[in-house]
């Protein structure tokens, strides 16, 4: 198993964390950890949707893209992590506590970050 | 389509209608309606988004898909209509005709079949109710004096060929009343037999009985409501929730205030539909971080909607620029911009805060 996956596989056994997923800007999938109920296709677009609009609304309002964007919806939460060329999508349930969960989630973005300078 | 094809969609269909029931969620019954409408079965693309919305009433995904079926429907019948009206025209049809293009507000086509149905039956009232109707509805909306004029003619154009319409008298008395002219509403309704009144219209004749007389020069009635943007006899719900919503406002711009003086906070907004305030280092509405801000909310909602995770409540982007919170319910949202080091977790706690008392203010229960 490659270590980008490894790192998936681990962040995903965190307390709450339902699904992760390492994709490019364009939405093309890297690799991922889901469970059963998620779909590849459906998580990868609306995330490469998401983290679109979002930098491209940013660049317009002449602000830089952004490294972390966390968002709290009624029955879900997620964390969009920038690793330079990709983006770690990390969906999580509603209980689950973001701030508990972000060392977690910055340690996976770090190795994450050195696993892919390693790969270019 | 053969039988095998035929199959596999009945096959889809089986399961969709399975999973609507097992696993209701706007989501599933969009997919449903989705599949009849390929179908070309709109009839039922459309009671399945009526049933969706009675367990999911704000969903925008079935609204969409009700519309649209809606659409489908409606063209269906009006196809069926105009080809009866070119063998044989009759005023009932006609009737059937623009009561479709009202429901749609397809003025445009209600314009052109009224004119047309006018030509062949010129004694008939029923084209110049129409039009009042349409006309009416842009002048509650708009409050535009040209429309309520244009009303005002239809409507009285209306009653002129049918002394004894009920319907045109109660709607141009409302209106006339609604404006200030109240003796003219008063001589109009007393020509409506009693015996023919339901809630609505003792209501109605009530209400004129007390109203005070602003006049009975339409044109100025018109033309002051035009300019205060209020009509003096408003309905009752929409007084009550101005009032609630002016009261509001007093009390969020304090609380944005407080809030752009917290350590750290650069920006400000409350947006709320088309309106937004802005405090701290934002000069005006035209802020390029207010549109950042709808954007990210709505492509957010968008995000959560569609991955069937409930609505967006909350965001935060954290960049080189510092920290963007984000909180909203609805088309109402409270952004703000801070330093990284500033205390996010208490300005999103008082950006709800605002969110909701805002809610409160215009009477929506969050």
């Amino acid at each position: 198993m490659n270590p980008i996956q490894e790192t998936l596989d681990e962040l995903r056994r965190t307390a709450g964390v339902k699904a992760c997923m390492l994709i490019m800007a364009d939405g093309l999938v890297v690799a991922e950890a889901l469970g059963a109920r998620y779909r590849e296709d459906v998580i990868a677009g609306l995330s490469s949707y998401l983290s679109m609009t979002t930098n491209k609304a940013l660049h317009e309002g002449e602000l830089e893209s952004f490294d972390t964007f966390t968002l709290h919806a009624a029955h879900g939460k997620a964390v969009f992590c920038d690793i330079g060329e990709s983006f770690l999508v990390v969906l999580l349930d509603q209980f689950a506590d973001i701030e508990a969960g972000r060392r977690e989630i910055q340690s996976a973005v770090q190795r994450l970050r050195r696993s892919s300078r390693l790969g270019s | 389509m053969n039988l095998i094809q035929r199959l596999k969609i009945w096959k889809e269909l089986r399961r969709l209608e399975q999973r609507v029931r097992e696993e209701p969620s706007p989501s599933t019954f969009v997919d449903l309606g989705q599949v009849f409408i390929n179908l070309d079965m709109l009839e039922r693309a459309l009671q399945v988004a009526d049933d969706g919305l009675l367990l999911f009433p704000d969903s925008a995904e079935l609204q969409k898909l009700r519309t649209f079926a809606r659409r489908g429907v409606d063209r269906g019948r009006i196809d069926e209509l105009r080809t009866r009206l070119n063998k044989s025209a009759t005023a009932k049809l006609y009737n059937e005709l623009v009561q479709i293009y009202l429901e749609s507000g397809d003025q445009g086509s209600l314009h052109a079949t009224c004119e047309e149905w006018s030509v062949r039956f010129p004694s008939d009232p029923g084209p110049w109710l129409a039009m009042g109707q349409a006309r009416l509805g842009n002048y509650y909306r708009d409050i535009s004096a040209r429309e309520g004029t244009e009303a005002v003619q239809c409507l009285e154009r209306a009653i002129g060929l049918e002394p004894a319409a009920t319907r045109a008298r109660v709607l141009l008395a409302e209106m006339l009343y609604r404006i200030g002219a109240t003796n003219r509403a008063r001589t109009l309704l007393d020509a409506v037999p009693t015996g023919s009144d339901d809630g609505e219209l003792q209501n109605l004749r009530r209400q004129v009985v007390e109203a005070r007389s602003l006049g009975s020069d339409l044109e100025s009635l018109l033309r002051n409501a035009e300019e205060q943007g209020l009509l003096p006899n408003a309905p009752p719900t929409a007084a009550v929730a101005a009032a609630r919503s002016e009261d509001g406002i007093g009390s969020i711009r304090d609380a944005l205030a407080a809030i752009a003086e917290m350590p750290g906070v650069r920006k400000a907004t409350y947006i709320r539909g088309t309106r937004a305030l802005v405090k701290g280092d934002i000069k005006d509405g035209k802020d390029p971080f207010l549109r950042t801000v709808r954007v990210v909310a709505k492509a957010g909602h968008r995000f959560s909607r569609r991955l069937d995770i409930g609505s967006f409540k909350r965001g935060m982007l954290q960049g080189p620029f510092g920290v963007i919170c984000i909180c909203c319910y609805g088309e109402v949202l409270a952004a703000v911009q801070c330093d990284a080091s500033a205390q996010t977790e208490r300005i999103l706690a008082e950006l709800q805060e605002v969110v909701a008392s805002s809610l409160y203010a215009m009477g929506v229960t969050p």
